[in-house]
C-alpha cells in the first residue's frame, strides 16, 4: 500500500498537505508547513520503532503520531525489498506522498533510519543520516544496551534534533 | 644468575603479545551483559566481577614478575607505584598515577588515565549502582594478596557514576613480613 | 599505544569520537578475562551442550556490535548483501580486526550446499586454554562461533554456526572448524538475486 493511499484511509486530505488545519479550543488556525517540516524514526531490524522524533514540524502531536504508522506500514515492505539490491546504507526516498517524500538509510545490521520530509536537499538528508548513524553506532556498541530496544538516551535525541536542525 | 633490571611498562608492553582492544572491550561488555541476566541484582553483579578480578588477580602475578624483572617490592609505596606504572600499562596498555597517600603510607589513590573497560559504556537506569569496572579491584586484590599484602580496595569516582576520573583507593591492610617464595622459572 | 595521555572528558559518550581500532592491549589481559568467561559459564550449566550455547551467546553480543561497527569503519558504509560477500567480509575483515589475521581459510562445505566453513590453525581463543580430558569434545571457539553468527544474523544472513575440532594429520593439535549452515531463506533470496 502506498503511503498516499493510507494517508487517505486515515481520513487526511491530501488537499492540504500545504496548508494544515489545527485546532486550539474551538478556533481554527490553518499553518504552513515548513520546508523543513519532516519526521523521523528509527526502526529496529524486527520492524519496531525504537526513536521517533517530529523535526520542525507544526503537526500536532497525535497527527505526527499517525503519520509514523503510515511511513513504517507503507515504506518498510518497499524498503525490505530495495535494501538487498544495492549494498549502500542511504536508499534516497524510496516512496513519496504528493510533496512528501520518505527517504531511507540502511544500516549494516538492517536498522532503518526513516525520514518524512519535503525538501528536496538530498545531500542534507544523507549527510544528516550519516551522523545519526553514527550516533547511533555509539548507542549499539554500549554492552548495557539491547541491540533492537529503545532508545531512551536523552542526549540521543537532543542531538538528533541538533542535526535536524543543521541538515534539514 | 644475576638479576636483571627493572623493565619499564612502555618497554614491557612492547614486548608481549597483544591484541586488538575492541574485542576485550566487547567481551568483557559481554560478561558483564551476562551477569546481569543471571544474577539480576547490581550488588550481585558486583561481587561476582569483583570476584573473577581477584581470580585473575592470583593467576596475574607470576607473569608479571617474570616479565617486568620487578623483584618483590620493599615497601607499599614503590608496590603502588610499580602497579600504576608497570603492571596496568603490561596488561592494559595504559597507566595510572598514585595520589593522595595518607601519613602512614598504607592508602593511597590509584587514578587511571584511560580505561579500555568502559568505551561507550553508559549506565542505563535499571543499573544504576553498578560498579563496571569492579573487575580491576578484585584484580589488584588478588594479585596484592600473593605477594603478602593483604588489601582493601574501594572505587572512590567512577566516570559512569557521574564522577569526573576513574579512582580506587587501594588500603594496606595487613603486610606478611616473611619471605614470599618467589622463583623466577615461569 | 604507549604514552597514552589524560583520559579525555566527555560530558557523553555520544561525544566521544568512535575508536578508530588501533588500540591495543595484552593478549594476556584477553586471555585471562576469557578463562573467566568460560570458568563462571560453567557454574551456570550441566552439560557442555549448554557452556557451548552460553558462550556462543556471548560471542553473538560481540559479533552483532562488530558488523555495525567495521561496515562503517572498514568499508566506508558498504552493506554486505551477498552469501559470498558477508563470508568475505567475516574471513578477511572481521578476522583481521579481532584477530590480528586474516583466516587462515573459507571453503564450501562438500556434502551440502548451505554449508561453509572457516578454519583457523591456531584459533585465538584456544591459544591458551587447555580443556580437561572429562569435558570431551567442548571448544571454546564457541565464542568464536557466536561472534560469527552475531555478524551473520544481523547481516540478514540467518544461520547455525558451531565450532568444531578437526585434527590436521601429522599435527599433535587439532585446528578449529567453524561450521556455517545458512538458513533456507537465505538461499533462497540468494537464488533470487541471480
Amino acid at each position: 500500500m502506498t503511503l498516499s493511499r493510507l494517508l487517505r484511509c486515515a481520513g487526511v486530505s491530501t488537499a492540504i498537505h500545504r496548508f494544515y488545519p489545527v485546532s486550539v479550543g474551538n478556533q481554527q488556525f490553518v499553518f504552513w508547513i515548513m520546508a523543513s517540516t519532516a519526521c523521523f524514526v528509527i526502526v529496529s531490524r524486527n520492524d519496531i520503532p525504537i526513536y521517533e522524533a517530529e523535526v520542525g514540524s507544526v503537526l500536532k502531536k497525535e497527527e505526527a503520531a499517525h503519520l509514523h504508522q503510515f511511513i513504517l506500514h507503507a515504506a518498510l515492505d518497499i524498503v525490505q525489498d530495495l535494501a538487498w539490491t544495492t549494498s549502500a546504507m542511504f536508499l534516497k526516498s524510496v516512496d513519496r506522498f504528493n510533496d512528501l517524500v520518505v527517504s531511507v538509510y540502511v544500516t549494516a545490521g538492517h536498522t532503518r533510519l526513516m525520514l518524512l520530509h519535503d525538501s528536496r536537499n538530498e545531500d542534507g538528508i544523507k549527510s544528516f543520516f550519516q551522523d545519526v548513524h553514527e550516533l547511533y553506532l555509539k548507542i549499539l556498541l554500549n554492552p548495557l544496551y539491547l541491540p533492537g530496544s529503545r532508545i531512551t538516551s536523552s542526549h540521543f535525541d537532543t542531538k538528533v534534533r541538533a542535526l535536524a536542525r543543521k541538515y534539514l | 644468575m644475576a638479576p636483571l633490571a627493572p623493565r619499564s611498562g612502555d618497554a614491557v608492553f612492547a614486548s608481549v603479545e597483544r591484541v586488538n582492544a575492541e574485542l576485550f572491550t566487547l567481551t568483557y561488555g559481554a560478561i558483564v551483559r551476562q551477569l546481569i541476566t543471571d544474577l539480576e541484582e547490581v550488588e550481585e553483579v558486583n561481587k561476582q566481577l569483583d570476584q573473577m578480578g581477584y581470580n585473575i588477580g592470583v593467576r596475574l602475578i607470576d607473569e608479571f614478575l617474570a616479565k617486568s624483572n620487578v623483584s618483590r617490592c620493599v615497601d607499599f609505596k614503590e608496590t603502588a607505584e610499580v602497579i600504576a606504572k608497570v603492571g596496568f600499562k603490561m596488561f592494559l596498555g595504559v597507566t595510572a598515577t598514585v595520589i593522595n597517600w595518607d601519613a602512614e603510607g598504607t592508602s593511597c589513590s590509584l587514578v587511571l588515565e584511560d580505561n579500555p573497560l568502559v568505551d561507550f559504556v553508559e549506565l542505563p537506569d535499571t543499573c544504576q549502582g553498578l560498579s563496571y569496572c569492579n573487575i580491576l579491584s578484585g584484580v589488584i586484590r588478588g594479585a596484592l594478596e600473593m605477594v603478602s599484602m593483604k588489601t582493601e580496595i574501594t572505587w572512590v569516582r567512577d566516570m559512569l557514576q557521574g564522577d569526573d576520573a576513574y579512582e580506587l583507593r587501594v588500603k594496606l591492610l595487613k603486610q606478611v613480613p616473611e619471605e614470599y617464595p618467589y622463583k623466577d622459572d615461569d | 599505544m604507549i604514552g597514552v595521555g589524560k583520559a579525555k572528558q566527555y560530558a557523553n559518550v555520544l561525544d566521544k569520537p568512535l575508536s578508530r581500532g588501533r588500540q591495543e592491549v595484552s593478549l594476556s589481559a584477553f586471555a585471562f578475562l576469557f578463562s573467566e568467561l568460560v570458568q563462571y559459564n560453567q557454574t551456570q550449566v550441566d552439560n557442555i551442550a549448554e557452556l557451548e550455547r552460553r558462550l556462543e551467546d556471548a560471542g553473538y553480543a560481540v559479533g552483532a556490535r562488530v558488523l555495525e561497527l567495521l561496515c562503517h569503519r572498514e568499508k566506508g558504509n558498504r552493506r554486505e548483501t551477498r552469501l559470498l560477500g558477508i563470508l568475505s567480509f567475516i574471513h578477511s575483515t572481521v578476522w583481521k580486526v579481532l584477530f590480528g589475521k586474516v583466516a587462515d581459510s573459507l571453503e564450501k562445505g562438500t556434502e551440502h550446499e548451505d554449508e561453509y566453513m572457516i578454519s583457523e590453525k591456531e584459533l585465538l581463543v584456544n591459544r591458551f586454554i587447555s580443556v580437561p580430558k572429562d569435558m570431551g569434545a567442548f571448544n571454546c571457539g564457541a565464542f568464536v562461533a557466536g561472534i560469527v553468527r552475531g555478524v551473520l544474523d544481523s547481516a540478514g544472513f540467518p544461520a547455525v554456526v558451531t565450532a568444531h575440532f578437526v585434527p590436521i594429520e601429522g599435527q599433535q593439535r587439532p585446528r578449529t572448524t567453524i561450521l556455517i549452515k545458512f538458513a533456507e531463506e537465505v538461499l533462497r533470496r540468494e537464488a533470487r538475486l541471480g
